[in-house]
């Protein structure tokens, strides 16, 4: 990566540089240009036209570009918490700024149809010494490990309260069955078929949970627009970072109806196996 | 007592209801405790990784901090002068940094075909080199063998071990050139296994003396940076302000500082932290209040009978939130163990993020966190109960009595 640190912002054109030779010996090149990181550029009331120092280390004697605009980089969510704003250069220019002339930090290749891309590698690698030669698919996998990471643990986080939100629905559930403990018992007690009464509990516990996860979903819904609205804020970006799909919503509908059903169906059972005399003399 | 054992009496009455909210309170309580481990946690640890060896202060090229960048600091014969006579300045440990590929001698390295790792496909072995001054340094610990003196290396038990590689042995370390630059290598021998404490999972560390790696990757007398130690009296604040103005081509860093960064970088997850253990607080309370609310309800007739026998109202409010505490303390007792096995669980995900020390952990239990989630449970069960009871014991008798028929 060829580096270079601002170490300065002057509104309106360049009146000359500061000096005329980079720390190499390199000369600062004529005509610098510079694109600039909308976000960082408009903190720093940057517009085109304006001039920057800029050195190619700490030490380093600065050079003088023109900033000719600013540009919007795709979002990347592995530079969500990078502070460095990124300049963009004529390579020439950088590599003359950086003292490194001819010089690049990485470079793409295309290949030629049917090549297979971990062969051009161990082919290419000896040939550039200190060199790192990695495929698309491999620098994608380099690059998405915090993610991968990340996405286990969501998933880990999101098992835990699934069981807490499942004992939760299962307890409200046997709570509500058991509630009807006398008028159930009142109603075996006139000859209501127990598959009848059974049927009323069940469908009872799974409009209930059918109510609840309907619910549950616009609280979700309104949980990630403001996920999205508060770290799209925060980091100035477009990323989504939260995203309820058809398929999520699907899932999740039902398994609060599954849940609910069964805790259901476990309660009704029990009630339905106990003695109505003594339920409704209770 | 007798409202203590009506109270007993009325949860074991219910097994079922009692279990389902002992299981929903424990796993609520697992979950606020490890939130409130991850909250802290990789702060805490953080900071005590950084003071581990006693270095307080960091010196790094202008706006960058150790690690983050390439960027070196030229020139350091000088400023190590400069350095050692800052007042309160006792140690002056330099690191230079840089990547690098090993070849074992007499075999190809492994890993040859796969890619995994830091592999090539030439079949060498990518590495961190770290330069460092065996007389003065803080970033690693000798767990086998000695410093390294010129010409030799320590490696980490990892990378030993992946390489097959023992002290004694010889490997071939060359310094990445770039595009068509011939490499420069170097024979070493390893004379050790440490424990490298900044590295993280998969950096195959390797030690060398300062000059051996500056003259390995062509950069004589540059460092990445420097750790500074003070003495036992000194101000680090007031070494910093000394520094930066002995030396305005660096950033002086102090281990709260370079925390601060940290936590910056990291505030996604303690965030997350307060979102998701706020939620379980209010799972835990919405759960033993329902089922109070519900069991006060139950009992409108029993309330009426002990207040018509004379039991006074917060006596039986006090029954009532004894009820309610005793789900949350058994419950909480069960899902603080459930929390701390739980977050091991959490941790070994974690672990894998790249870029991280591998010695930072995100869970790190300290009695504290178990107190705080305790007692917040605590205090909700304790509102959970009180309310419904409160407002039960508000109605007359005679309006209780009215409640309780069907």
């Amino acid at each position: 990566m060829l580096v270079a640190i601002v170490v300065g912002v002057h509104p309106g054109p360049a009146s000359g540089q500061d000096s005329a030779v980079s720390p190499s010996g390199h000369a600062c090149p004529s005509g610098l240009e510079v694109l600039v990181e909308r976000g960082w550029g408009e903190s720093a009331r940057l517009a085109p036209g304006d001039t920057l120092e800029i050195r190619s280390a700490p030490e380093g004697v600065s050079c003088r570009a023109v900033v000719t605009g600013l540009f919007e980089p795709p979002p990347d969510p592995s530079r969500l918490n990078v502070d460095r704003p990124r300049l963009l250069f004529h390579l020439p220019h950088l590599a003359a700024l950086a003292g490194r002339p001819n010089d690049v930090d990485q470079l793409t290749i295309a290949l030629a149809p049917g090549a297979d891309p971990a062969r051009v590698a161990e082919r290419l690698e000896p040939l550039l010494p200190g060199a790192q030669v990695l495929s698309t698919v491999d620098v994608a996998d380099r690059s998405s490990t915090t993610f991968l990471v990340v996405n286990r643990f969501h998933g880990a986080i999101g098992l835990i309260t699934l069981i807490a939100g499942g004992v939760f629905l299962a307890c409200i559930m046997v709570l509500k069955v058991q509630e009807r403990r006398a008028p159930i018992a009142a109603a075996r007690l006139v000859g209501v078929r127990r598959g009848l009464l059974m049927g009323w509990l069940v469908s009872e516990a799974a409009i209930l949970s059918a109510l609840g996860g309907v619910l549950g979903l616009g609280l979700g819904l309104i949980a990630s627009s403001l996920i999205n609205a508060f770290y799209q804020h925060v980091y100035d970006t477009t990323l989504v970072f939260s995203r309820v799909t058809v398929e999520m919503t699907g899932q999740a509908l039902a398994l609060a109806v599954v849940l609910g059903l069964g805790a259901g169906l476990f309660a009704a059972r029990r009630l339905l196996v106990l003695d109505a005399l003594e339920e409704v003399g209770r | 007592m007798l409202l203590a054992r009506t109270s007993w009496r009325e949860v074991a009455h219910r097994p079922l209801r009692t279990l389902l909210a002992l299981v929903g309170v424990a796993v609520s309580t697992a979950m606020l405790v490890d939130m409130i481990m991850l909250g802290s946690g990789i702060t805490s640890s953080f900071s005590d990784l950084l003071a581990t060896r006693g270095y307080e202060l960091r010196v790094a090229p202008r706006g960058t901090l150790p690690f983050d960048t390439e960027a070196r600091i030229p020139g350091f014969s000088s400023l190590r002068d400069t350095l050692a006579d800052t007042p309160g300045v006792a140690g002056v440990a330099p690191v230079l940094a840089a990547a690098v590929n090993i070849d074992v001698d007499g075999a190809s390295a492994p890993g040859s075909g796969d890619r995994a790792g830091g592999a090539l496909a030439s079949g060498r072995r990518r590495a961190f080199a770290l330069g460092i001054d065996p007389a003065e340094q803080g970033i690693l610990r000798v767990i086998d063998g000695a410093l390294p003196t010129r010409g030799e290396a320590l490696l980490d038990e990892d990378t030993a071990r992946e390489l097959s590689v023992a002290p004694g042995d010889t490997v071939e370390i060359g310094a990445a050139g770039g595009f068509g630059v011939v490499a420069r290598t170097a024979r070493v021998r390893v004379v050790g296994i440490a424990e490298f404490l900044f590295a993280a999972r998969g950096d195959a560390p390797i030690a060398l003396p300062l000059e051996d790696l500056q003259r390995l990757v062509g950069r004589p007398d540059a460092v990445s940076f420097v750790m500074l130690r003070g003495t036992e009296d000194a101000d680090p604040a007031a070494i910093e302000a000394a520094v930066t103005a002995a030396a305005p081509r660096v950033d002086v860093v102090t281990l709260a500082g370079i925390v601060d960064r940290a936590r910056q970088r990291l505030s996604y997850f303690r965030q997350l932290a307060l979102i998701l253990g706020t939620v379980s607080l209010l799972v835990a309370s919405l759960l033993v209040g329902t089922i109070m609310a519900i069991s006060v309800s139950e009992r409108l007739g029993t309330i009426a009978a002990l207040r018509a026998i004379g039991i006074p109202r917060r006596s039986i409010i006090g029954g009532l939130t004894g009820e309610s505490l005793l789900l949350c303390a058994i419950g909480g007792g069960v899902g603080l163990a459930l929390g701390v096995v739980m977050s091991g669980y959490l941790e070994s995900i974690l672990s894998d993020l790249p870029g991280l020390p591998e010695a930072v952990r995100f869970f790190v239990l300290r009695p504290g966190s178990l107190v705080v989630a305790y007692g917040l449970l605590i205090v909700v069960g304790a509102l959970a109960g009180l309310v419904p009871a409160w407002r039960a014991t508000r109605l007359e008798v005679v309006t209780l009595l009215h409640a309780e028929e069907p």
